[in-house]
């Protein structure tokens, strides 16, 4: 196994602003009445502008990098999502099928998969490299793994983001997801940061792994693609150690393990 | 890091498969013609692929219908690509190659498609509910399909830099033990979107793009498929071509306008010239970004200017086939290879009259020289960057 560190973690999505909602969310069950999206990083008067897809990714973006205390310039980004903005896709195909010349240039400009990570880079000023991906739904451990890769080969710390939307009426036929949801891991490489949450163990080989079953009080999340990655963030926040499969492929699997570190 | 290419393909307006866009490069023949797009009435031209919407999608993956699919089957029939993919997956197993492909669009033609026909109840017709093609890894779930490769599947989408930065992550893979090889890729197809969205940012020409020129006034947008099949040196220890860097940067300044200074073109080209222990003089091309906007174009010289000598000849070839976005940085990667096999650099197309607000000399004419070393650039929105360095075996 590679060996990695988990350096910080952020979340949000309708049931749960940030981490510490999340963990008190899967813990006992309480998850907080109203939710807000408010990214400090965006300023107030570009917020009301920006979609919430971006505004979803800068929040889980910023909560992870707050709790490591690394500067977003030493950190490169893979960003991921199944399906993109399916807002901004929404409203693409139905304006071009009605009046294709009055498409707005600002959300024909944000609809680009790495509009997430092109505002991170412009709010914290990181020249870092940034990836957008996106594997249907192999998303969530593809983006893991290649950020695990990365961290490992290039010796850098990398902000991993899973999210999707919840699907707008019309492609609810091809994409089932009820809520929101957005997560964002921080690693970096064995030794890179005194006080790592835990470590992160890796590997791929052969094998039909299932997706490991997601926990009781988070399975309102079950039907949005990003939320194969929870049981490794559940364990996380539950302080458990874990070792835990997921599929890459048809026929290959990626171990992550997962070792708390005690402080 | 050295990684050999043992094969590569590209289709675009200036030629199906390598062969042709050779002979449209050196006859200089530009692909371009006036929009005549379904569905788009705008003034401009594009780099159309003829037949697109002729070509049969594989018995059996009728499914995975969709034009950038279409356009993905027809570049990956050229230039042996396949007996080439199918018999190193004999070699090493399916399993150990790995399909990477870029795209900015994907199938969104598709999308598009289905809302001008929606059911009364406002739900996609059955015709059009095609979950594996209505998102953004439609390429890389087509490529895994028809080729049979069953190892790590990922699409990049990082706009026009997209299909460059495959090489870094397939690069990565194959260092890393993850594969043995990789099928890395790019395909984006003409849609309504990509028409419609440059035109709202009047970013698009109304003629005939003009790369590099004193008068250029915007792009033209195209469409490409392109691959190359990577492997460890040692599974093909005499590949003629290699990749020899990769390297990558965000540009910290504006979602669709590059840093006023190419600093973060800077840091692209810088690392992947440091990835490649390569010194700038030993280049002996680079293909550029070279859209044709007005910004682009020019600020790409300052970047030059930062790392390279006039030893260094550069040219955009997009007035042969318009800017085709995500399909960008493999169109022009197997461009700036095949300059290692022909010697011949592609000038710049419809460049009369460089701009002289440059700082950095471009060629306008084709040259021929023999050269052991290539570059390409590709930047996208978001200020996502990427280049890459190419070398032949036996410098």
């Amino acid at each position: 196994m590679t060996e990695l560190q988990i350096v910080g973690v952020g979340t949000w999505s309708t049931k749960h602003g940030n981490w510490s909602e999340f963990r008190t969310g899967t813990q006992t069950g309480d998850w907080p009445e109203e939710v807000k999206l408010q990214p400090d990083l965006i300023p107030a008067r570009e917020r009301r502008r920006a979609p919430q897809f971006v505004k979803m990714a800068i929040e889980v973006m910023d909560q992870a990098c707050k709790m490591a205390d690394l500067q977003p310039d030493e950190i490169a980004v893979i960003f991921s999502s199944a399906m993109g903005d399916m807002q901004i896709t929404d409203y693409m195909c139905a304006a071009l099928a009605q009046t294709p010349k009055l498409i707005s240039p600002t959300k024909f400009h944000n609809s680009v998969h790495n509009a997430a990570p092109g505002y991170w880079s412009i709010a914290t000023g990181a020249f870092c490299p940034a990836s957008a991906v996106s594997a249907l739904e192999y998303t969530p451990s593809m983006a893991l793994l290649e950020a695990c890769i990365q961290a490992t080969e290039e010796h850098t710390p990398v902000l991993c983001v899973t999210q999707e939307l919840a699907a707008p009426r019309v492609l609810a036929d091809v994409c089932s997801a009820e809520l929101p949801l957005s997560s964002a891991l921080l690693i970096a490489p064995a030794g890179y940061y005194e006080s790592p949450l835990a470590t992160l163990g890796f590997e791929v080989d052969q094998g039909t792994a299932e997706w490991p079953p997601l926990g009781e009080q988070v399975q309102a999340f079950e039907s949005n693609i990003s939320a194969r990655l929870l049981p490794l963030l559940t364990a996380l926040a539950d302080g458990h150690d874990a070792d835990l499969s997921f599929p890459v492929s048809t026929d290959s699997q990626f171990t992550v393990r997962l070792e708390q570190c005690t402080t | 890091m050295r990684l050999s290419i043992t094969h590569y393909s590209a289709t675009s307006a200036a030629g199906i498969g390598v062969a042709a866009l050779r002979k449209s490069l050196a006859e200089r023949q530009s692909g371009l013609r006036r929009n005549d797009f379904e569905g788009c009435d705008l003034d401009t031209w594009i780099g159309r692929v003829p037949g697109v919407e002729k070509v049969q999608i594989p018995a059996g993956l009728e499914r995975l219908q969709s034009r950038n699919n279409q356009l993905a089957w027809l570049g990956l029939q050229q230039d042996d690509m396949l007996d080439a993919v199918s018999s190193l997956a004999d070699r090493v197993g399916p399993s150990r190659i790995g399909v990477v492909m870029g795209t900015s669009t994907s199938s969104i033609g598709q999308t598009e498609e289905a809302y001008t026909r929606l059911e009364e109840s406002g739900r996609m017709r059955p015709e059009y509910r095609q979950p594996e093609v209505h998102n953004l890894h439609s390429p890389g779930i087509f490529v895994s399909a028809v080729t049979g490769l069953t190892g790590p599947s990922l699409t990049i989408s990082t706009a026009c830099s997209s299909s460059a930065k495959v090489f870094a992550t397939a690069a990565r893979w194959i260092k890393h033990g993850l594969v043995d090889a990789a099928l890395v890729g790019g395909v984006d197809s003409l849609c309504l979107s990509v028409l419609y969205g440059f035109n709202s940012l009047e970013l698009v020409a109304k003629d005939p793009c003009r790369p590099l020129d004193r008068d250029r006034n915007g792009i033209n947008i195209g469409e490409a498929a392109g691959y190359a099949l990577l492997t460890r040196r040692d599974l093909s220890p005499d590949a003629p071509f290699l990749l020899a860097g990769y390297g990558e940067s965000s540009d910290a300044h504006h979602m669709s306008h590059p840093h006023p200074e190419g600093k973060g073109a800077i840091f692209s080209m810088s690392r992947a010239l440091e990835r490649a222990t390569t010194a700038p003089g030993e280049v002996g091309y680079i293909n550029l970004h070279g859209t044709a906007s007005k910004a682009n174009d020019k600020i790409e010289t300052y970047a030059l200017a930062e790392r390279f000598t006039e030893a260094t000849l550069v040219s955009s070839t997009k007035g042969w086939t318009g800017h085709t976005l995500g399909a960008a940085g493999i169109l022009e990667s197997v461009i700036a290879i095949d300059t290692l096999e022909t010697g011949l650099l592609p000038g710049t197309l419809n460049c009369r009259q460089v701009d002289p607000e440059f700082r950095f000399p471009v060629m306008t004419d084709n040259v021929k020289k023999t050269i052991n070393c290539a570059m390409t650039n590709s930047f996208g929105f978001g200020g996502n960057n990427a280049s890459l360095v190419f070398r032949s075996r036996d410098d």
